[in-house]
């Protein structure tokens, strides 16, 4: 918490700084993309941005979709599926599936919501939960750590995870790998910094993910939603000044082969938060701010300039009880989807709603992996 | 505040309230019970009314959240568990709101 805080009061001081420096190693070009989306009962379905169609399907043999992970040449798409508590890797370039299995085992049964792949797509990372069916009674393990030898197909390394950190993580929170491969991060209520070697938390950080709305972050696959370039892992955090115990919302950027971050503070935190949603270029991010529930929710397309980190626009629009925000691959449209069968699209400079496309398919919530 | 000894009634009651945070019995309190199967202790309302008691809260139409309460077991009483009993419940179904009638009947 003390380190956390170290930061933020540094950060503080120098907002326009410690941000500037992350958005030059995030420039990208903008291109066409491919929606890669999670679907009832058991599909992958590709829509085409362009067209405004589905140009591919993909049935999953271990069942249904539950959450999704890009590589980071974004060249595979990481499944992870709940019918047999599966994994299956899509080639994005071929729409084959390259490899697929079921943890499950007979007596034995596993529950995990998301995960990890490391950069060199050998081993996946997940936190798992352990049933075992006896003669006269299911035995529930605690959660573990896992950490899954896709060559091999199985679980090959397990830890459990410790009671204090139950609740700061746990099954929904969003994983990710350092390039180097050395370490699991655990984006929950807190930052957990596991290492890969023996599946023990090295450090903990006290910067927490934005409070969502509703059910709309189950699953967490889509959670790392935010931009990550050269090993950096940018998004929405919470924190919380030392005195008056006021919580802010700012933009956080982490390396992940060093465990170094910066958090540069924007303004009072919101009722709730979306994930961030980051153009191309690094040069402009967006968000949706929920308020009020049940019939008085009102919500709220954020637009963010980065490097000065500051809010350029805002616009109501009308939201769904339950939904996922997704951005297009050139930035130039937001997605409002989740809960239903179709994607409601915004014009990302207006925020005024443009069309909506009928998929055809109830999305799951393993949600949108963008593929340029 | 643990050099602070509670010396009347008042006190006490206040103490004891306290005390009563810390016991290990969860089931119906708060934080949240770890309930790692899903499907078992969930008293949340079913489609008629949300958690306050209205419906504003619910998705419009109610078929728009089936399919996840169908898979995370957030509703057990209103729809077929997907994880332990009913994994094809929804295959003929790909939208809920449009092809209801797809889904497939379930006997207990």
């Amino acid at each position: 918490m003390r380190r956390a805080l170290a930061f933020l009061r540094s950060a503080v001081s120098f907002p326009a700084v410690s941000l500037g420096v992350g958005v030059a190693a995030l420039t990208a070009p903008a291109t066409a993309a491919t929606l890669f989306m999670g679907s009832y009962p058991d599909r992958i379905l590709a829509f085409d941005e362009d067209k405004g169609a589905i140009t591919g399907s993909m049935r999953l043999e271990t069942g249904l979709p539950t959450s999704m992970q890009s590589s980071q040449d974004g060249k595979k798409i990481y499944v992870t599926t709940i019918t047999t508590s599966g994994i299956e890797v899509i080639d994005t370039a071929t729409r084959q599936i390259t490899n697929r299995f079921s943890l499950n085992d007979g007596a034995t049964k596993y529950r995990f919501s998301s995960g990890a792949p490391d950069a060199a797509g050998n081993f996946f990372y997940t936190i798992v939960t352990r049933i075992d069916k006896g003669t006269d009674k299911y035995t529930v393990g605690k959660p573990q750590y896992a950490k899954i030898d896709l060559k091999r197909q199985t679980i090959v390394q397990t830890a459990d995870v410790e009671e204090k950190d139950e609740r700061s993580g746990g099954g929904r929170a969003a994983l990710k790998v350092s390039p180097d491969g050395r370490f699991l991060y655990v984006f929950g209520k807190k930052i957990l910094v596991v290492d890969t070697a023996d599946l023990k938390v090295v450090e903990r950080i006290d910067l927490a993910k934005p409070d969502g709305t509703g059910m709309e972050n189950v699953g967490f696959g889509r959670a790392l939603d935010a931009i990550d370039a050269s090993g950096q892992f940018v998004s929405l955090f919470n924190a919380t000044d030392p005195y008056v115990h006021n919580k802010v919302f700012g933009v956080a950027r982490f390396d992940l082969n060093s465990r170094r971050f910066d958090f540069a503070p924007i303004g009072p935190a919101p009722e709730s938060m979306a994930g961030l949603q980051v153009a191309p270029d690094g040069k402009e991010a967006y968000t949706v701010v929920t308020t009020g529930k049940y019939g008085n929710k009102r919500c709220e397309f954020w637009r963010f300039d980065l490097a000065e980190s500051r809010v350029l626009d805002k616009a109501e629009f009308q939201c769904r009880s339950r939904f996922t925000f997704g951005l297009s691959g050139d930035a130039s449209k937001l997605y409002i989807y989740g809960a239903s069968y179709d994607i409601e699209v915004y014009d990302a400079r207006t925020l005024k709603h443009e069309t909506t496309w009928d998929l055809g398919h109830d999305t799951t919530g393993a949600g949108m992996v963008v593929v340029r | 505040m643990k050099h602070l000894k509670p010396i009347n009634r008042k006190a006490r009651r206040i103490d004891d309230l306290v005390a009563s945070m810390d016991e290990d019995v969860v089931a119906l309190a708060q934080p949240r019970p770890h309930v790692p199967m899903g499907c078992s202790l969930s008293f949340s309302p079913g489609w008629e009314v949300d958690a306050s008691g209205g419906t504003a809260g619910l998705c419009q139409p109610v078929e728009r959240d089936i399919y996840d309460c169908y898979v995370t077991c957030f509703w057990p009483v209103q729809v077929p568990d997907h994880v332990n009993y009913s994994a094809d419940w929804a295959s003929n179904c790909a939208a809920a709101t449009k092809d209801w009638r797809s889904l497939d009947l379930v006997f207990p």
